[in-house]
């Protein structure tokens, strides 16, 4: 008997306990992307240099989408890194591109010119193509595959091994079970 | 009929403008800002909500319905964005949980009362035997029968403590309705209860064979007992005990896991719309904050401490904002602008940061922090030698001795050294200050490499031995071939110079610490060591060791 009181105490404790540390470890601010394996919605951008791309007229490679502004500090911890991986990745079947958001124009072309950034990038002063990829934390990045077949989204900032293997990934249309997360700055 | 139905959002949109309004409201207000705490998208002030709102509205003017309008933002944020999400799947249980709890909560409250009325004395004293009931009235009077044997074991020890629990009941029931406490009604039908309980206890007791004489040898007298009090302890205590033990147990754990958990994961608020949660253990740090809110005020004392101690907490944001309303009141304020000088350069804004710094020291020409300022932007930034000796020389005049003194000489010394070996010449050459490369693992190797480790990236000046390396770039679990750039953000001595000829090693490490080297460590040389910092195609093998 006495046994059994310890038993169903403890268990009691152990269930408060449980969703005390389950409360208190997740992050408030996440929000799970339902996007994973769902097609990347398309959008017309106009580049800094003043030509139009569209993300359908990528079709056939895979493409780094990455979703930054320049007065976000991760942004900038993972710029010169994005510039080293498009460099040695750009010869196969990848593009980068650049969306800019939240942001002016005159500060968005500070931080290209101060990174080096070299791949296309543009700017998304209404928010459509935030919001239409739920972008909240920036940088946000979305692997595309050559069908336009989002297969992994990454928050905050990342390296070149995942840079690396995702687009290999995506290259050969594997989508990936869960998204990826790193150090992030929440959108205004 | 149904197209009647697709009709009314068209028809209601045709109504005006303060339809649409209202109906871009009413949808906002049942989004969930993602960039806010609890606000929805109607409510937040946020740059998101504002966009969001823009396009519920064209949504709406496109023809869209309500529905599939919500169904939009679902689409992009999940089910998270509904504030009130639909009753289905994994939703479905928070719309029934509460329910699930009331019920739950209404069956317990009926337990308890069933048992507890279970608990209270029953039966009348028609139900007893009058024999047993004189003998329970018998014993209560002589109290024979209130020895307890606390280690009698098995059914006649319970029935005993049981008997003596019920006769101590007994006693306060009289001594209570003595008291006048209880009324007459009560007490006897409390006593009627309690002695019927005992009638029954005696009848079980009579049927067991009596106790053997080592099992009643150690028979203790209770306490108070000339006191006419009984022995309520032997009992009541051992189950109340447990409570109490239960209790003190939970609030223990509770208190202590709180503890640890609040001060993980808990921070100060910088704005009313931060977050406190959400630090150590979700992973998001101080970057994560979101922009802080305008400072008010026109004391530009109280405005400058406010910016100082943004900008010793590196909250650049708050820093700038205070900065700017203080030269917003006075445009020439030397120490507004030596902060932002400051500020822009750490940024990398190197002229906007000379043309603070310019600023600053045209309203004081003496201003310590823009001449430093000045100085090691013209140093570290511009390569203009001249000039930041100038600027140093001059804050060297002007500082009392100490600690900043001698930092100032040991920079023009650094500076005398750099243009004695030509290194500021070297820079210039060079585009950038970095050295990068592709680090791979020899394929013999590669076997041994079973993934993880930290990889790490060491560069040590060429004219020295031994001693802290220049630089050391680490990388856990790296994948082959890696790209690196070694650059000056690297530096183990921040402040020193990042130019020159420097020797590189890479290290898979496969414990992770620098300071030990491991029989599975793999290492690697560049094989034209010593390297120029600013060389391109620094490749390097891994191909020592792993062993």
């Amino acid at each position: 008997m006495a046994w059994r009181r310890l038993g169903i105490t403890l268990l009691v404790i152990l269930s408060l306990l449980g969703i005390l540390a389950y409360g208190f470890s997740r992050d408030p601010r996440y929000i799970p992307t339902p996007l994973i394996g769902s097609p990347a919605p398309n959008f017309t951008l106009t580049l800094f240099n003043g030509k139009t791309l569209k993300l359908e007229d990528l079709r056939g490679k895979a493409v780094f989408l990455n979703i930054w502004a320049s007065w976000c500090p991760p942004c900038r911890e993972e710029a010169r890194e994005l510039e080293v991986a498009w460099q040695n990745l750009k010869e196969k079947d990848t593009v980068f591109l650049g969306v800019n958001i939240q942001d002016t124009k005159q500060d968005a072309q500070d931080f290209i010119k101060q990174f080096g950034i070299t791949y296309p990038n543009g700017r998304d002063p209404s928010g459509r193509i935030a919001v239409d990829y739920g972008v909240w934390g920036i940088p946000e990045t979305f692997f595309i595959d050559p069908q336009g077949r989002i297969t992994y989204k990454h928050v905050g900032t990342l390296g070149w091994p995942i840079i690396h293997s995702k687009l290999d990934e995506a290259r050969r249309r594997v989508v990936s079970a869960k998204e990826g997360k790193g150090s992030y700055q929440p959108i205004r | 009929m149904l197209w009647m139905l697709s009709c009314i959002p068209a028809l209601s949109l045709g109504t005006g403008p303060t339809d649409l309004e209202e109906q871009v409201r009413v949808i906002a207000a049942e989004l969930r800002c993602p960039v806010c705490q609890n606000l929805s998208v109607a409510d937040s002030p946020s740059e998101l909500a504002q966009q969001m709102r823009a396009i519920i509205d064209s949504q709406l003017r496109e023809g869209k319905s309500p529905e599939q309008v919500r169904a939009y933002f679902v689409s992009k944020y999940g089910e998270w964005v509904l504030l009130s999400p639909t009753p289905r799947g994994f939703s479905l249980l928070l719309w029934i949980l509460p329910y699930i709890a009331l019920a739950g909560g209404i069956l317990f409250v009926i337990f308890i009362v069933r048992r507890w009325v279970q608990n209270r004395p029953k039966g009348r004293p028609s139900e007893a035997d009058p024999d047993l009931i004189q003998r329970v009235r018998r014993e209560l009077a002589t109290e024979t029968a209130w020895d307890v044997a606390i280690d009698v074991e098995g059914p006649q020890g319970t029935l005993m403590r049981e008997r003596a629990r019920l006769y101590t009941e007994l006693r306060e029931l009289e001594f209570d309705f003595q008291a006048g406490r209880l009324s007459k009604l009560d007490y006897e039908e409390m006593r009627h209860g309690y002695e019927a309980q005992a009638t029954a206890i005696l009848k079980d007791l009579d049927a067991l064979p009596p106790a053997t004489p080592p099992q009643l040898a150690a028979k203790i007298a209770p306490e108070g007992r000339e006191n006419g009090q009984l022995p309520s302890s032997v009992n009541v205590v051992p189950r109340r005990v447990w409570i109490f033990a239960a209790i003190a147990i939970f609030l223990l754990i509770f208190g202590v896991t709180l503890g640890i958990f609040l001060g993980k994961s808990l921070r100060l608020r910088t704005s009313p719309e931060d977050s406190i949660t959400g630090d150590f253990l979700t992973g998001t740090g101080n970057e994560s904050r979101p922009s802080p809110p305008e400072i008010e005020g026109t004391d530009i004392g109280a405005l400058l401490n406010r910016g100082r101690a943004a900008f010793e907490q590196k909250q650049w944001p708050q820093a700038i904002e205070a900065f700017k309303k203080v030269l917003s009141m006075e445009a020439n304020h030397p120490d507004a602008h030596a902060y932002m000088g400051l500020i822009l350069a750490g940024a990398g804004h190197v002229d906007s940061a000379m043309l603070a710094f310019n600023r600053a020291l045209t309203s004081d020409p003496n201003h310590a922090l823009a001449l430093w300022g000045s100085g090691m932007v013209l140093f570290r930034q511009k390569d203009d030698a001249n000039g930041a000796r100038q600027n140093l020389k001059k804050l060297l005049t002007l500082l009392p001795p100490g600690a900043h003194k001698e930092q100032i000489r040991k920079t023009l010394l650094e500076m005398g050294k750099g243009e004695g070996k030509g290194e500021i010449k070297q820079t210039k050459k060079t585009a950038d200050h970095r050295i990068q490369g592709v680090i791979t693992i020899d394929p013999k190797l590669q076997a041994t490499h079973q993934g993880g480790g930290i990889l790490f990236i060491i560069a040590r000046r060429a004219a020295t031995q031994g001693g802290p390396p220049l630089a050391v770039k680490r990388i856990a679990s790296p994948t082959f071939p890696l790209s690196y750039s070694l650059s000056k953000e690297n530096m183990m001595i921040p402040g020193s110079s990042f130019a020159g000829r420097v020797n590189i090693v890479v290290r898979l490490d496969k414990d992770g610490d620098p300071l030990t080297r491991g029989a599975g460590d793999i290492i690697g040389n560049y094989h034209k060591n010593p390297v120029e910092i600013g060389s391109q195609n620094v490749d390097i093998v891994l191909n020592e060791g792993g062993q």
